[in-house]
């Protein structure tokens, strides 16, 4: 008896917390790791100025944030790549359409420990690095002597692939049609791979610019032999002479209305993309201008 | 008294070497356990306060506190119960008492010990399949939570059976030959006295769903989401997926505060095993046998 007045009590309860506050707003919000942060920054800021509409962030990488939007589980995914043909074709298929938002930019760094003392390096050279087939497996090679280590092999710190990160260093420095080398140390996020490379005097990663640290040194790029060293920054980004930046994206499901477009206009307004550039991306609009 | 021969001696030299031996191995046991709360209590011991456990997380995740994080620990794991519990003591009363060795009894068995072994990732997968998407619960406690259910469904089964069976079949005979039926047996005798060792499987299912990180990311938890679950349909944020997101995601994470969080999750299931393990001492104190 007392056992079924507690199960009783238990359901009751249970259909009582059931019944949905409607005052209040849910945005679903997942995706890219590299943008992750700024997404959980503008979420947190947003409540001060809207108590109404919460914003649940999630991360998982840009294919997570992109697949749970074209299953129709998030308001907006966000992706540090754009959206492949195949995938937007999946999402039609589904009644989504999905509308692309640029909302900053990102550089990405070469990371190496902070006692290396490679002064620049340019994208061909990290392809014989990273890309299959590539000859260069010691810093010697590259003319280098590294303090602390003694093995002289470099240590490839590379992401997991389901990363926007992986893609996009893929498509910017190996080519759409090269692949990894095998063996590199596949991180899941981008704070993992700078912490890696930190502890690690041989290594070698790439990651956000937002990710630096003074622990750890970034190297100059030249887009070719002979030409300029660059080092990543939010202005090399945005005025295009870095070599490895990208746009940062949200994708939402169809033109974005009601809660989601004035989540989307605050982000693209000054106050939101002030909150980018506080954590290192570049911003876009009046702010990047 | 009689002298010792040389075959005494030995085995008494033997007998000695192996106590001693297992013994260690036993200390050997215990010793992880200790090094790890003593490092979180040292490391973390500081965090502990009552803005800490009691306030939102704030600075992007870098200050603040984790109530949000503890309470949706606490959703997942009482809705998880409630979902499993029953149905894993059911079909355990089942396979123990009513179920006949045959075919059909094997093959059960054996699924069980299958799901038992299928990793947790997995899981997760099957749970955005059949709960978030097929049923349409979306990202959500409830979708979460029966996720969890089914993965720890069959700790509860085999605990529950095993603790059945113990029950010395003299106790059923005596009741039937008194003319009470199967179920009036299984209510009034076989259960009351496997009620400890039910518990113990309880036990082990609250602190392995608390602890899961993988079957929740993807389910029904949230990096960043500050607000209380207010019905199972809500996502929310977990105590593990926190720990998991603030060491490997958010940068500038003060030392201590991973430390602090996984030391709160340990004394949280510390805390809702102790209700049962006290409830258990109970009802073993009562045991006439």
């Amino acid at each position: 008896m007392r056992i079924r007045v507690l199960v009783l009590s238990v359901s009751l309860l249970l259909v009582a917390c059931g019944g949905r506050d409607v005052s209040r707003t849910m945005n679903q919000n997942k995706g890219s790791d590299t943008l992750v942060n700024v997404a959980q920054s503008w979420a947190e800021h947003y409540r001060d100025k809207n108590p109404d509409v919460v914003v649940a962030v999630s991360g998982g990488g840009s294919g997570t944030g992109i697949s749970a939007l074209i299953n129709g589980t998030v308001d907006i995914a966000n992706a540090s790549r754009e959206m492949k043909p195949r995938e937007i074709e999946l999402a039609r298929k589904n009644g989504v359409e999905p509308v692309l938002h640029v909302v900053g930019y990102d550089a990405l760094a070469v990371y190496v420990h902070k006692d290396n003392p490679v002064e620049s390096m340019t994208l061909a050279g990290l392809a014989e690095i990273y890309g299959e087939g590539g000859t260069t497996t010691r810093w010697s090679q590259l003319g280098l002597e590294v303090p602390g280590c003694g093995s002289d092999e470099i240590v490839r710190v590379s992401r997991q692939n389901s990363s926007g990160t992986f893609a996009y260093f893929r498509s910017a420095v190996l080519g759409r049609n090269r692949d990894y080398k095998m063996g590199s140390n596949d991180m899941h996020g981008s704070k993992d791979v700078v912490d890696l490379v930190e502890h690690t005097p041989c290594a070698i990663g790439y990651s956000g610019l937002a990710y630096a640290t003074p622990a750890v040194k970034m190297v100059p790029l030249r887009r070719e032999e002979g030409a300029e060293a660059v080092l990543p920054s939010v202005s090399t980004a945005l005025d295009g002479s870095y070599p490895i930046a990208r746009p940062l994206l949200m994708y939402t499901r169809g033109q974005p209305e009601g809660a989601v477009k004035a989540y989307l206009d605050w982000i693209l307004s000054d106050e939101g993309q002030a909150i980018i550039a506080e954590k290192g991306y570049a911003p876009v609009g009046t702010l990047g201008r | 008294m009689f002298e010792k021969t040389a075959l005494n001696v030995r085995n008494q030299r033997t007998q000695n070497l192996v106590r001693t031996l297992f013994l260690l191995m036993t200390v050997l046991l215990i010793l992880p356990v200790l090094v790890i709360l003593g490092v979180l209590v040292a490391k973390g011991g500081s965090m502990l306060s009552w803005e800490f456990l009691f306030g939102e997380p704030t600075n992007g995740m870098t200050a603040g506190g984790i109530f949000p994080a503890l309470i949706g620990t606490v959703w997942l794991v009482a809705v998880a119960l409630l979902a499993s519990v029953p149905l894993g003591i059911a079909a355990a009363i089942y396979l123990s008492e009513y179920a006949p060795d045959n075919a059909f009894t094997r093959v059960i068995n054996l699924a069980i010990i299958n799901l038992a072994g299928v990793p947790s990732i997995v899981h997760a997968l099957f749970g955005v399949g059949a709960f978030v998407l097929f049923f349409n619960f979306g990202v959500s406690i409830l979708a979460a939570s029966l996720t969890l259910a089914i993965m720890t469904l069959p700790v509860v089964i085999v605990a529950t059976r095993e603790s059945l069976q113990a029950v010395p079949q003299a106790f059923r005979e005596a009741c039937w030959n008194m003319g009470a039926t199967r179920w009036q047996t299984i209510w009034k005798v076989v259960l009351p006295n496997a009620v400890s060792g039910i518990l113990t499987g309880v036990i082990l299912e609250v602190s392995r769903t608390a602890g899961e990180t993988a079957p929740i990311m993807f389910t029904g938890a949230a990096f960043f989401l500050p607000l209380l679950p207010q019905s199972v349909n809500d996502p929310t944020m977990a105590m593990s997926l926190h720990l998991y997101v603030i060491s490997t995601q958010v940068p500038g994470i003060p030392e201590a505060l991973p430390y602090g969080v996984a030391l709160v999750l340990i004394l949280m299931v510390l805390c809702m095993n102790s209700v049962s393990i006290a409830f258990r001492m109970y009802l073993r104190g009562r045991k006439k046998w």
